[in-house]
């Protein structure tokens, strides 16, 4: 997953009180004429220093992510409303049987430096990253093609070097000739060209190859920005590539990411003008409606891809553990703490998935959502007489860098109230967000812990595949049922997409039964923009939309 | 005096070298795993791990990694960060930023505390001097953030006169509000030293002479019982530069200034060791440096002191 600092290390509230027919994206140029944008100009966004080289298949963040975005196409894009994908560079990607894919690339597409893209660039950067001894970040999501297990160490723990692995290049990529190439997975998976959007998937130029380290400081992309500088802590420049032929093209002519670490810093400089778009507002300016009376029409409510939900450690799995998350999960008054806690700006969550994306459905999670403080009672009765022991004081885990200890504090006393006489959950924190994640990988943790998912590309497949699946990266409770792991295989197997949403669908409700974890709501975005602009739309990942914005 | 300076040059290295040990010791032998949140709510692949630890000696012992950094370091090569940027350009960045705002501060806090603090040592129990007690009990009772949040909101939201963040250049003039900020509690606190100490120079048997001898008032205060009234302020001037520089993360934050603080700060919480280590040794070259000039400038101050 691409992590942001609003899932993970610093968490900020954002959000968006819209329900989902309104959630149509910026609302502060709706009555903006589009056709009518001026081109040319100059903006600032809001960023913040990458902690990553700029290389697409070694950006994991947000911070280097939004600018790697702008750097880069890939074969889809993502429509910044809607989120259905939809070709850009591809020309076509065609399957008969959901395991091999023929690509076609367009022609006439240009990297920053002069050169073409070709098929070739796309094989080779796919190559780079997957191959294990170069051990760039997002080697993984190469996984399912046919091949990775052999370009991967078999024992990285000892070091992983050159020539220590079967193949150097995946077996399943293969050029058919400059503008063709062909992607073979080891299993059928229908969505493939739906997760083909995320940057990992980008092409790299020839040059990237000569000096990859250079590269990370300097890119070259294929996008519709191109790198301009980086003073680091202080501000990344891009501007218009003049070559750039895909059909969305930029109205303005510069972007500036300039680096802020306190939100409330960059909030003011929106104010002030001297930053054009900001996405995550803080949490002063949320309180009370003050950021609607400082922004007026300029204010950006957007929900986007993120969901919250809680774990409980899976060394308390056994009989009733369900039950025992059923009880605790109808005890939580979700509306109540979005309401008083994020100011709105978030929805009760009644599924695992996120309503922005391709395959959402309503009430996936049912009545265990609901608050409803007797059935919680009757479902811990359930679960003590299935033989779980309920502890004395249960403890819920955060990490103290992000804004979490006001809600999971409520979410604490709210189901202690609830329990009164059989159990307290107390909130206790992690100090950092990366010792909470050193607990739970290690699965020493023992208790509630959140847990939190930012889609990568907007399908419902990547909020359970990841997340539920038995075995997964990010199955942090080490959930395991074999009739959901069947549903979302046959699913990755599907024809065509609409069945495999069908089936993603099913499996999904499956959850329902077993309560691998608590939903607790979907985040939103509250953004805002400066009066120096208009057409200001926000993506459903939460980023703005370079694309639509113009200067007045 | 030039002998003692070099003496005192030479005593920095076993300094260096203790504190430098020390830091990385602190900073690289934390518990917590530096892998452990970067890749989000997964676990970061194994192959990545594999590189990182290779690429800066993770998995060696520890004195061997202390004496390669070492090495490096005496060589002038500080290394590259988590994010491949070179240690030195994030120096270069952010190192004159702090700088420039720790002396805007220093001049702000000496020029304003020393002056209040002469005024009122000089006329006890007036109205000045009430005013001064009042004000600086009040100053030093304010956590900085909130002097920082009310400057910022009288000076730009309410007068206009300052743009609410300082701009990607950092001039001189930008640094003024972010300085008094900085400068506040330490503003204070010169106050009252001042005052302390020129209430009780007063009385000194120096000063009766002085006036006794029928020098004019003006020169009395001004070469006898400022000159020696200085010393204990001095000394805390200058051990402020250390503070004001590493200190300023709240007023680099507020103001989005990128210093050393701030660098520093951001580095802890990624657990990115390889920026930690080399700023704090700088830090603590400041305060080494600083000190020695305090030390060597009380001999100016006071004739009885001579460096031999």
């Amino acid at each position: 997953m691409r992590r942001s600092r609003t899932v993970s290390a610093a968490a900020l509230l954002a959000g968006s009180a819209l329900l989902l027919s309104a959630c149509s994206g910026g609302d502060g140029g709706d009555d903006a004429d589009e056709a009518g944008a001026k081109s040319g100009g100059e903006i600032v966004n809001r960023g913040c220093q990458p902690e990553n080289p700029l290389v697409p298949g070694d950006t994991n963040e947000t911070c280097g992510g939004d600018v790697v975005d702008a750097l880069f196409t890939g074969l889809v894009e993502y429509d910044a409303e809607t989120a259905e994908a939809r070709n850009a560079m591809a020309e076509s990607i065609e399957t008969e049987d959901n395991k091999t894919f023929t690509v076609k690339v367009k022609e006439g597409w240009k990297f920053h430096d002069g050169t073409d893209v070709k098929a070739k660039n796309f094989v080779d950067a796919w190559n780079y990253t997957a191959y294990g001894p170069n051990g760039l970040q997002n080697g993984w999501w190469f996984e399912q093609v046919k091949g990775f297990a052999d370009t991967q160490c078999e024992d990285p723990e000892a070091g992983c070097k050159d020539g220590e692995t079967k193949a150097k290049e995946l077996a399943g990529l293969k050029v058919v000739d400059d503008y063709t190439f062909t992607i073979e997975t080891e299993a059928p998976f229908s969505v493939l060209p739906a997760k083909l959007g995320y940057t990992v998937f980008s092409p790299l130029p020839d040059s990237f190859f000569d000096d990859p380290d250079a590269f990370g400081r300097k890119p070259v992309g294929n996008g519709a920005f191109k790198f301009d500088s980086w003073a680091d802590n202080q501000e990344i420049v891009t501007s218009k590539f003049a070559d750039y032929v895909g059909e969305q093209k930029p109205n303005v002519d510069k972007v500036t990411f300039k680096h802020y670490q306190d939100m409330d810093a960059a909030y003011d400089d929106l104010l002030a003008g001297n930053l054009d778009f900001h996405d995550q507002i803080p949490t002063a300016a949320l309180a009370g409606e003050k950021w609607k009376d400082d922004l007026a029409d300029r204010a950006i409510e957007r929900e986007v891809g993120i969901i919250q939900t809680v774990t409980l450690a899976p060394k308390f799995k056994g009989p009733g553990y369900s039950e025992f998350n059923k009880a605790v999960s109808l005890a939580v008054n979700r509306e109540q703490i979005t309401d008083k806690i994020f100011h709105g700006t978030y929805t009760p969550a009644t599924g695992w998935v996120s309503p922005v994306v391709d395959g959402y459905q309503e009430d996936a999670c049912g009545e265990w959502c609901t608050y409803d403080p007797d059935k919680a009672k009757d479902m811990l009765e359930e679960a003590k007489s299935k033989g779980f022991k309920v502890p004395k004081e249960l403890a819920t885990y955060y990490n103290a860098d992000g804004d979490h200890k006001p809600w999971s504090e409520a979410f604490a006393n709210q189901v202690s109230q609830v329990f009164e006489g059989e159990f307290k959950l107390v909130a206790k924190p992690y100090p950092t967000f990366a010792e909470l994640r050193a607990d739970v990988n290690d699965r020493k943790i023992d208790g509630f812990f959140r847990t939190g998912w930012q889609m990568d590309f907007p399908h419902i497949e990547n909020f359970l595949n990841p997340l539920v699946k038995t075995g997964a990266a990010s199955n942090d409770g080490l959930y395991s049922n074999k009739a959901v792991d069947d549903k979302l295989n046959e699913a990755d197997a599907a024809d065509s997409t609409e069945e495999a949403t069908k089936l993603y669908q099913d499996a999904e409700k499956l959850l329902a039964d077993d309560m691998p974890n608590i939903p607790m709501w979907y985040y939103g975005l509250a953004a805002g923009h400066s009066e120096k602009v208009e057409n200001v739309k926000v993506t459903p990942f939460g980023t703005l939309d370079l694309y639509s914005i113009s200067v007045k | 005096m030039g002998r003692y300076t070099l003496r005192r040059l030479l005593q920095l290295m076993p300094v260096l070298i203790g504190t430098t040990f020390l830091i990385h010791f602190m900073v690289w032998q934390l518990p917590a795993d530096p892998f452990a949140g970067r890749c989000g709510e997964r676990p970061c692949s194994e192959a990545f791990i594999a590189r990182m630890t290779e690429q800066f000696g993770l998995d060696q012992p520890f004195y061997i990694q202390y004496l390669t950094w070492l090495k490096n370091a005496v060589q002038g090569d500080f290394g590259v960060t988590f994010n491949q940027v070179p240690v030195i350009t994030l120096i270069e960045n952010s190192y004159p930023n702090t700088l420039k705002l720790a002396l805007v501060a220093l001049a702000i806090e000496g020029v304003i505390g020393i002056t209040a603090g002469v005024l009122t040592g000089l006329k006890r129990g007036g109205f000045i001097d009430n005013l001064v007690l009042v004000s600086t009990l009040f100053l030093m009772g304010l956590p900085i953030v909130v002097v920082g949040f009310a400057m910022k909101w009288i000076f730009w939201s309410e007068l206009g006169w300052i743009s609410p963040t300082v701009s990607t250049e950092v001039r001189w003039s930008e640094l003024i509000v972010p300085g008094f900020v900085l400068a506040t509690t330490s503003m204070a606190y010169i106050a009252r030293l001042m005052r302390a100490n020129i209430a009780e120079n007063s009385r000194a048997d120096y000063v009766r002479t002085a006036v006794a001898k029928g020098l004019e008032n003006k020169r009395v205060v001004g070469v006898h019982l400022l000159r020696n009234s200085m010393i204990p302020v001095v000394t805390f001037l200058g051990l402020d530069l250390g503070n004001l520089m590493a200190g300023a993360i709240v007023t680099e934050g507020i103001f989005n200034i990128n210093g050393i603080g701030l660098t520093i700060f951001r580095a802890i919480g990624r657990h990115d060791a390889t920026i930690v280590v080399p700023l704090a040794t700088l830090l603590v070259v400041i305060y080494i440096f600083s000190n020695l000039i305090v030390d060597l400038f009380y001999a100016v101050l006071d004739p009885r002191i001579r460096y031999e």
